[in-house]
């Protein structure tokens, strides 16, 4: 007997829009590791830090600063993040002027710090060369920056809360690897949908 | 073509939510209806409908060349000058299509008529792929279907297809408009089979595209090399971003050149060059004049039944309000969709590639389908 091929699919099968039948990622495999952070040089310092390491670490992270602060089209933009006052003039320039970005409020401090005489226990010391051995898993000295709505907390360039108060703190490098500041305008599309807001789709 | 009545799956809402299709009722109205189906013979659906949309699906392409070498067609159909280059060169460079839709009158008797093309930003593709198979399958199950009974639907196989075989960007992204759950299900649909053929996907909302130097960026700022946008171009020409269109290396879906095809405009330029097509509706280009008894009034670009203002042959005229105001027009003749019971009934039509992959049903109360048309099911049954 002859069999008619079928007209429809062999299989419609979902595999991401089923719920909780994809992997569950998570974060358990990356090790913790410290840091440091400090809102001002000598604040480092007075956590029993070497002044001129305080320094170098400050110096590194101003320099990062401009690479990688969020950047906003303009001034009122930034300050609803950041709060009045807390941003300045961005290096580059859009067609309607300069870009804006917060101000930094402190540093983070990668694993350089030889801190004032107090060695850290062996086995943290053997872990963190390891670390820095394998170069991603460290963490890279970089600026900080404290929200508007949150002015405790310090934040990374890409909005990751690191600490909210100076010291010491524990965090997964992976989540702190400084990228350069996108100077993307946003928004270009999708006008004419919300200007057309009776429909309940834009396909037809 | 029959209608027949048919209980409805119990808790099939249940299932319907837990596969993300959230829209399956709006404002406490069916959109999702299997308290019917409808039934074809395999006659039906392989002369009628599979073999008339492969065979206009080429015509349609036939005409791209003609349109692009024309200045005055182009005109026609109102696509800006600044933007004919960039639609030439992506069809001259041959960049892939994935999907479209026909939209059929048809009763079962006759040749389907085509009513329009749905090129660029076709929805109701998770229901045709995917809900509606689902459906056989299980009433299949439950014996309330004669064993042997079929579905032309091969659309998600041919997507799968598709995704795999196609040149495309890796990541590829997906993209589309917020407010809008409904095109986020399509999108997420066609995510998960570009995901099962081995694509590496990535979802950006519609508004958070980003341009640096005249690239096209994701939110972290990289470059996005491919993108299937459910947006419709004709609106993308109009908007801040337009310019980057002309010079962002990304590769579209659908490209620039399905412009051109999901205009209404293509109706009277199939009628000019195939006049007499048994599939084909006579259609004109229209200036101000009122609708006549007998003919249906389209503005180039529209969706989902906006704007479109119809008089029946004995002098009833129906219309549609919408925001598509601000195009050209067309009139086509009017073949007035079939009436099951008080259902009036259009069939929408899949082209996958270059392929025939399967149709979906919908009714709706009044002779202009809408978004709010109810989708049924449908089986082959000799």
């Amino acid at each position: 007997m002859k069999v008619r091929p079928s007209k429809r699919s062999q299989k419609a099968a979902l595999i991401f829009m089923l719920p909780a039948a994809g992997l569950v990622l998570n974060g358990c495999a990356e090790k913790q590791v410290e840091a440091q952070v400090f809102s001002t040089p000598d604040e480092c310092a007075a956590f029993y830090n070497p002044p001129e390491q305080c320094q170098a670490a400050f110096a590194e992270a101003e320099q990062l600063h401009p690479k990688v602060a969020p950047r906003y089209a303009n001034k009122q933009e930034c300050e609803v993040d950041f709060g009045a006052g807390q941003c300045e003039t961005a290096p580059e320039q859009h067609q309607q002027g300069s870009f804006f970005m917060p101000m930094m409020m402190g540093f983070m401090a990668g694993q350089m710090l030889n801190r004032g005489g107090l060695a850290p226990a062996a086995g943290q010391a053997a872990s963190q060369q390891t670390a820095a051995a394998s170069g991603r898993n460290t963490v890279p000295t970089q600026p900080l920056y404290k929200s508007r709505d949150d002015r405790n907390t310090f934040r990374t360039a890409t909005n990751t809360a690191v600490a909210s108060q100076p010291g010491t703190t524990t965090i997964r490098p992976s989540a702190v690897q400084p990228k350069p500041a996108t100077l993307a305008r946003r928004g270009g599309f999708g006008a004419q949908a919300a200007q057309r807001s009776a429909n309940r789709s834009y396909g037809g | 073509m029959k209608r027949h009545a048919i209980a409805p799956r119990p808790g099939w809402q249940d299932f319907a939510n837990s596969v993300g299709f959230a829209f399956h009722t709006i404002d406490n109205e069916p959109y999702w209806d299997e308290s019917a189906y409808y039934q074809f013979s395999l006659q039906q659906i392989e002369q009628n409908l599979e073999t008339p949309t492969e065979e206009l699906h080429q015509m349609a392409l036939d005409l791209v060349p003609d349109i692009l070498a024309s200045e005055q067609l182009l005109q026609q159909l109102a696509i800006p000058e600044r933007f004919w280059d960039y639609i030439a060169a992506s069809w001259r460079s041959g960049e892939p299509h994935l999907y479209g839709r026909m939209d059929f009158s048809y009763d079962g008797n006759g040749p389907a008529k085509l009513l329009e093309l749905n090129y660029d930003t076709p929805t109701s593709l998770f229901e045709t792929g995917f809900f509606q198979w689902v459906w056989l399958e299980d009433q299949l199950m439950r014996g309330q279907l004669p064993q042997g009974a079929d579905q032309f639907n091969s659309l998600q196989d041919k997507l799968e297809q598709a995704f795999a075989q196609l040149p495309l960007a890796q990541p590829f992204y997906f993209s589309s408009v917020t407010a809008s759950i409904e095109d986020k299900g399509t999108v997420d649909y066609l995510m998960d089979i570009a995901l099962q053929a081995g694509l590496n996907c990535r979802y950006i909302q519609l508004e958070q595209l980003g341009d640096i130097d005249g690239q096209l960026v994701d939110t972290d700022g990289f470059p996005i090399n491919g993108l299937f946008k459910l947006y419709p171009w004709e609106f993308m020409l109009q908007e801040e971003f337009a310019g980057t269109i002309l010079t962002s290396k990304t590769q579209w879906l659908e490209p620039g050149w399905k412009l051109l095809l999901s205009n209404k405009g293509i109706l009277p330029l199939l009628w000019q060059k195939y006049q007499g097509h048994p599939n084909l509706l006579p259609a004109f280009f229209a200036d101000k004049q009122p609708v006549e008894a007998g003919w249906v009034k389209k503005p180039l670009f529209s969706r989902e039944g906006a704007n479109i203002e119809l008089v029946t042959a004995n002098g009833q005229r129906l219309s549609e309000d919408g925001p598509y105001t601000d195009s050209g027009y067309i009139r086509q003749a009017l073949a007035p969709l079939p009436k099951f019971g008080d259902n009036y009934t259009l069939i929408g039509s899949w082209v996958v590639g270059d392929s025939a992959a399967g149709i979906c049903v919908r009714e709706d109360n009044s002779l202009i389908t809408k978004d709010s048309s109810r989708f049924l099911p449908h089986i082959i049954l000799d």
